[in-house]
């Protein structure tokens, strides 16, 4: 710099991108929350304080733990972006109002742990954060991750459990208001279904969520159960039973969506929804379990580097 | 006396064959569901390992170079067979535990990486103080992966129940996705404590060995 002259300007260039919409990790999390807080009230308003205080156990521990973790790691300290508070907030909602403290805890401890931090912290993790505390809790404790056994003091019934034992047509007379309105046992959160619908139309008119992912898990799950009712009404549930029951609605418009484990393109994530939908009623009809949601997500998760390979051919490319 | 310890005792920490040499990971995952069955199938390794390269070493140079691989894998085959009926004859039990894992034993690298890389270059005093250290290295990692999936999935250690009353055992450890779990925290384990320890010494972080990379050419470490 000794030749330069007094008078001119030493122009810098940054690395691109150079426009910036203004979005932020944080505004992202915020916008799910506030998609999220009606779900919140009515688990609360359905399943009393329990539900309330799973909830905040989960959040409370699982913040706590990514803290921690960036501590060790000798990270900066991101807590403040609520990435953890969401990821704890929808385990939460995956879980009996009735667990114990000790599976709420380690639950959350597990989901940061092992879904996100040990793969790098936010962004990185190829599986769904709260799916992966959910897997490892249900396949360890069945019976205390079931809603139908823990919660007992309630006079619903488990829509899914009756269908899987008693067969499609002790499911008929449940009407799908008192499906949507959340009057079903379920996981305290997922079944708030009407709540859950409304929350994830805000996010996707918003653009916060992709509307491809949701659509094409909701018209999975709707087509797979319309091809088996179709072919025997008796035996197989309704397409809006299905939709209706379970997790589905929080796994189209949550779970899935996640963006660090769906794909980027709208051809795979139309792909990616499609194929979670169709593995939903799969694993509903022929499976162990009785709600596919969870373990179809973490499947298509798997997929979705695989579904990332469909993208357009550049100019020129071969 | 000098070489001989040091070629013993690398396997037991600097070169513990599952942990650091990442080898020979299909019986770490599979059947380490109790210390018991890690602790068997150790002992059978430690005894194919010693005797292979003490073989091996034996017949180094009689040994063609081109047909080298087919070699080490006949005789670790007739010594896993040993193994194989002699475990029949006194541990019919644990036979019954390990299944298809103990003929498996002569496909497992650890074997055939420990006779490539070592047993075939050096003396039979040095190639036999490597097996038993490597498998002793081995037979410790399986039963303390083994243990603390037992005690963490079943809350038994070598079948006595040793945790607290109404502790709710979690399942997720016996099953085979609790091996992976285990073994990647393991790692991770290993390699925060050497560079914890590195540092407190000044130095740089050390990097995993790789031993036997230097016979398959398919890099630039290769020679």
């Amino acid at each position: 710099m000794s030749n330069t002259s007094p008078t001119s300007v030493l122009l810098s260039v940054s690395a691109s991108p150079f426009w910036h919409c203004g979005r932020t990790v944080r505004a992202h999390r915020y916008h799910t929350l506030l998609a999220l807080l009606p779900a919140v009230l009515l688990a609360i308003w359905h399943w009393g304080l329990p539900a309330a205080r799973v909830m905040a156990l989960a959040i409370v521990t699982g913040v706590a733990v990514e803290a921690l973790c960036q501590r060790l790691m000798g990270r900066e300290l991101s807590i403040d972006d609520f990435s953890g508070v969401v990821a704890c907030l929808l385990f939460a909602f995956l879980l009996p109002a009735a667990s114990p403290w000790w599976l709420v805890m380690l639950g959350a401890t597990l989901c940061i742990t092992l879904g996100k931090m040990a793969f790098g912290g936010l962004g990185a993790n190829p599986l769904n954060t709260s799916l992966v505390g959910w897997a490892l809790l249900y396949v360890s404790w069945p019976v205390l991750m079931d809603p139908n056994a823990m919660q007992l003091t309630t006079q619903y019934i488990d829509p899914l459990v009756r269908l899987k034992y008693f067969g499609a047509e002790s499911v008929a007379s449940i009407s799908l208001t008192d499906l949507l309105l959340g009057k079903q046992i379920g996981a305290l959160g997922a079944s708030q279904t009407l709540a859950l619908l409304l929350g994830g139309i805000y996010l996707a008119t918003r653009g916060i969520i992709r509307w491809e992912i949701s659509a094409g898990f909701i018209m999975g799950v709707v087509v797979m159960a319309a091809i088996f009712h179709t072919v025997n009404p008796v035996q197989y549930a309704s397409p809006f039973f299905h939709m209706l029951t379970g997790s589905t609605i929080l796994g189209a418009f949550f779970l899935a969506t996640e963006p660090a484990s769906s794909p980027d393109r709208q051809i795979p994530m139309m792909f990616y929804g499609l194929l979670g939908g169709a593995m939903v009623i799969i694993i509903r009809i022929f499976g162990e379990y009785t709600d596919g949601v969870p373990f179809a997500i973490l499947l298509v998760n798997l997929l979705s580097p695989l579904l990332d390979s469909i993208r357009p051919k550049p100019f020129g490319g071969k | 006396m000098q070489p001989f310890l040091k070629e013993f005792t690398k396997g037991l920490w600097k070169e513990l064959p599952p942990f650091r040499l990442v080898l020979g990971l299909c019986p770490v995952l599979a059947v380490t569901k109790s210390a018991d069955n890690g602790l068997g199938m150790g002992a059978a390794v430690i005894f194919v390992l010693t005797l292979s390269n003490l073989i091996i070493s034996l017949v180094r140079h009689i040994i063609p170079k081109k047909v080298r691989i087919a070699c080490f894998i006949a005789i670790s085959a007739t010594l896993v067979v040993a193994v194989e009926l002699l475990m029949q004859a006194y541990a019919y039990p644990l036979y019954q535990q390990l299944g298809i894992f103990v003929p498996l034993i002569v496909v497992n690298c650890l074997i055939l990486g420990r006779a490539e890389a070592f047993a075939a270059k050096n003396p039979v005093p040095l190639a036999i103080a490597d097996g038993l250290g490597m498998g002793m290295g081995f037979a410790m990692s399986l039963t303390f992966i083994g243990g603390l999936r037992e005690l963490l999935g079943a809350g038994t250690l070598f079948g006595k129940y040793i945790m607290w009353e109404g502790f709710q055992p979690f399942a997720v450890m016996v099953e085979a996705p609790g091996a992976f779990l285990c073994l990647g925290l393991i790692l991770c384990a290993m390699n925060a404590f050497n560079h914890w320890q590195a540092r407190r010494k000044g130095q740089d972080a050390p990097e995993n060995p790789m031993p036997g990379c230097e016979s398959c050419r398919a890099c630039s470490h290769g020679k």
